[in-house]
């Protein structure tokens, strides 16, 4: 595989960019700017506009409105160096594997001397040698799901779109095709990857897109995102349940505390402001108090979802915004 | 990683065309099947002629008036000299080469009869014994009324043949006992049968056609009907089943949900043009398959006059546009509906349009410059379809002002609707569910 230099340009770049269908506005003034070499989660709930903007990108559909650029040009002339892996993916199902690889990939401009060890060199890479002859009809789904994924990255693209790559797979193909994701966005290709499962993209992602009903609502690095939505909460739970009061009465009582309250059987829970050092904290409660366990809550990009997605639907979780003003 | 820059609509065209050509389905529905049907039409009379059994031994006469025997004799006596079954229709009669081609002239049946005649009735028992034995091929019973000048219907002879008798066989010894009473009652009458059946000849007769500007040319029934419909079907079948296919592999792609895939390499314009060009390699070929069997037919028959070369030439054109127009009304419907059963109801009001030329045949042959062909010779989709019967139709040639300008139309119309399939095509191939009303394919074309 070949290495992909950094370019000053980033990957995409979207301005203002509108498409309505009919009375639906499905993507309204979006911008959005994907640095080469990031792994970007594109998220949002259904419906939101994200197939749309992916279409834009990939220019199987063109905006009303606004300016798109892919890979430093127009998206209909860069096509051939970038992957896609839409959510409505299918095979010819009465192809030969092979064959079905061999015309994506003319398709795709590969040259034709080197495309067959090409394929064969994918289908080593994930398993499926074996199965370059049959047809696409004798596959299982997950097979066929791999196949799909093979004929998004054939072509050696700069970047790769992939919608739910994950859907239909075992956890074992699900583990393969996370490596292979990390090994290409290690060579340096840009990934834009579109998710439901926010673990994955929590743990895949450098940098994450929040879109809902055609508007940005997020746009920013994991490292950031982690810091603006850092919940700063700490849970401990009493080894003496009777001790709780006192307990409680103690916490609220120090500096940096807030909204400390019981939970559960034994729990206690609270907010700690952004000048306290919650490691310090806790050390020092360990040492005051008998406890069970103790732990900082960690940040969860479904919390955030839900909560920029469906502020109203009753999780509420602090930001820094909020405790400042608090 | 370097580029291969051919172009996409190739790669497209090629394997459309091979999924749909280079199959075992094509090869036996389109290919075989008419093939043998064209082999056994062929060779059908031939092998009757190799077939049949030689027509020999006696026939038993009952003939009361005892003047009907010599007239058979001496008609089954003319038969056996030509030693061919007269009485029976005879495709070698055509031409030399249909009698290369039937061997007909080469398997001409041997006739061997003789004549046991009686003027007793009551050997009838007998006679129709020795039919069943096999003693005689056959046994006749004239009615004494036969020779009246004025007979009943009730009077004229019974045949009596054995049970496995061959069909042409019996209407040979038919016709030859028919033509012996007609004999007997021309020579009862002091006439000379031999003069009296060349006065009854029928006469030659040909036609010819007076055109406007004084020249005149032959008539001819068969060009002037069968040779446009030829041309005509011809170009219903090769673009129909070609637009067919095009219809069906869209609908594939699209339920496959393999759309997307293709349209993150390729633009829908591209897919499209590359599928409507793969196709039309498939509807080349049955056009040159089809029409090939056509012609070889026409040369055969020693017909082959019937078409100019300037025939085939407006073919070729009329085929061209042809196929665009219906390959795209076929592209658009297929990529807007989901399955075969959602097609129909799109592809109907089409459907209806394009039979039309169908019933237009016979009145456009019949005036092949009349106003109803010059009108629809204008009117998308039919341009086509009309002109070709109207070219080819006409002894007196359609104006050509009216050639060219029709062409003309053709050519804007095909423009004009590969550019609405284009629109139709990009909104179709993503939409999944409910399929579009026909209204809402219009709406689809205003989508930018």
């Amino acid at each position: 595989m070949t290495q992909i230099s950094a370019e000053p340009q980033p990957a995409i770049r979207l301005e203002g960019v509108c498409k309505s269908y009919g009375q639906t506005h499905a993507v309204d003034q979006l911008d959005l700017v994907v640095p080469r070499g990031s792994l970007c989660g594109f998220l949002g709930p259904n419906g939101a506009g994200k197939s749309t903007t992916i279409r834009m990108i990939m220019s199987i559909i063109y905006p009303d409105r606004g300016s798109l650029q892919v890979l430093g040009g127009t998206a209909l002339s860069r096509k051939d160096r970038i992957g896609y892996l839409p959510e409505e993916r299918g095979l010819y199902r009465k192809m030969k594997v092979v064959e079905f690889l061999q015309y994506i990939g003319k398709l795709k401009g590969c040259p034709r001397n080197t495309l067959r060890p090409c394929i064969d060199q994918w289908l080593q890479r994930i398993q499926l040698q074996e199965v370059a002859q049959k047809k696409c009809e004798e596959l299982s789904k997950g097979m066929q799901q791999k196949i799909q994924f093979l004929a998004a990255v054939l072509h050696d693209p700069e970047l790769i779109i992939l919608d739910e790559p994950f859907s239909g797979l075992d956890p074992v193909n699900a583990a393969l095709l996370n490596t292979i994701i990390k090994d290409l966005h290690a060579e340096g290709r840009t990934i834009i990857f579109s998710t439901h499962v926010l673990e994955q993209a929590e743990q895949l992602c450098d940098r994450i897109f929040l879109i809902n009903k055609g508007h940005k609502l997020l746009d920013a690095s994991m490292e950031h995102i982690q810091q603006q939505f850092d919940p700063r909460m700490i849970h401990l739970e009493l080894l003496d349940p009777d001790s709780r009061p006192q307990v409680l009465e103690s916490i609220s009582c120090t500096t940096d505390v807030m909204d400390a309250q019981a939970i559960d059987a034994a729990g206690i829970e609270f907010r700690i402001d952004d000048r306290c050092d919650p490691f310090v904290l806790m050390r020092e409660l360990v040492n005051q108090h008998d406890l069970r366990s103790i732990e900082l809550k960690k940040f969860s990009l479904s919390e955030v979802f839900v909560q920029l997605v469906a502020p109203g639907s009753g999780i509420n979780l602090p930001t820094r915004e909020n405790v400042d003003a608090s | 990683m370097p580029r291969d820059r051919r172009p996409k609509i190739l790669v497209v065209a090629w394997r459309e065309f091979k999924y749909t050509a280079l199959t075992k389905a094509f090869f036996i529905g389109a290919i075989l099947a008419p093939m043998l049907m064209l082999a056994l039409i062929t060779i059908m009379p031939a092998l009757l002629n190799t077939e049949l059994k030689p027509l020999s031994g006696a026939i038993g006469v009952i003939d009361p008036s005892g003047k009907i025997v010599p007239e058979l004799r001496q008609e089954l006596d003319s038969e056996q000299k030509q030693k061919t079954e007269s009485a029976l229709p005879d495709l070698s009669t055509f031409d030399p080469v249909a009698r290369g081609m039937t061997g007909a002239g080469d398997q001409a049946q041997t006739i061997d009869l003789e004549i046991r005649s009686s003027r007793d009735a009551d050997q009838l028992q007998l006679f129709k014994g020795e039919v069943r034995d096999g003693t005689l091929v056959a046994a006749v019973l004239v009615d004494p009324g036969a020779l009246a000048e004025s007979s009943n219907d009730d009077d004229g002879f019974k045949l009596f043949i054995p049970g496995d008798s061959a069909p042409r066989h019996t209407l040979f010894i038919e016709q030859a006992v028919k033509q012996a009473i007609i004999r007997a009652r021309v020579s009862s009458s002091g006439d000379d049968y031999k003069a009296m059946k060349q006065l009854l000849r029928s006469p030659d007769s040909s036609v010819l056609r007076l055109s406007d500007a004084g020249g005149q040319s032959t008539e001819s029934i068969a060009a002037r009907m069968f040779i446009p419909l030829g041309f005509m079907m011809l170009l219903w079948i090769s673009t129909f089943t070609s637009g067919n296919y095009l219809l069906t592999s869209t609908i594939e792609e699209k339920s496959n949900r393999v759309m997307e895939v293709l349209l993150s390499a390729v633009s829908p314009m591209q897919l499209m043009t590359g599928k409507i060009l793969g196709q039309g390699l498939v509807c080349l070929i049955m056009t040159l398959m089809y029409g090939g069997m056509g012609l070889a037919g026409l040369l055969a028959l020693a017909m082959f006059d019937l078409v100019p070369v300037l025939h085939l030439v407006y073919m070729a054109i009329y085929l061209v546009m042809a196929y665009f127009m219906i390959g795209t009304i076929m592209a658009a419907v297929g990529s807007a509906v989901s399955d075969l059963r959602d097609a129909q109801s799109l592809i109907t009001p089409a459907m209806i349009l394009l039979m039309i030329p169908l019933f237009l045949w016979f009145p456009i042959s019949e005036n092949p410059n009349g106003i109803l062909a010059t009108t629809t010779s204008y009117i998308p989709p039919l341009i086509p379809f009309v002109m070709i019967l109207r070219v080819t139709a006409s002894a007196e040639p359609v104006a050509t002002w009216q050639v060219i300008s029709s062409m003309i139309a053709g050519g804007f119309w095909v423009l004009v609707m590969l550019w609405m399939c284009g629109r139709i095509f990009r909104v179709g191939v993503l939409m999944q569910g409910k399929p579009p009303s026909p209204l809402e394919l219009l709406k689809w074309i205003r989508y930018s």
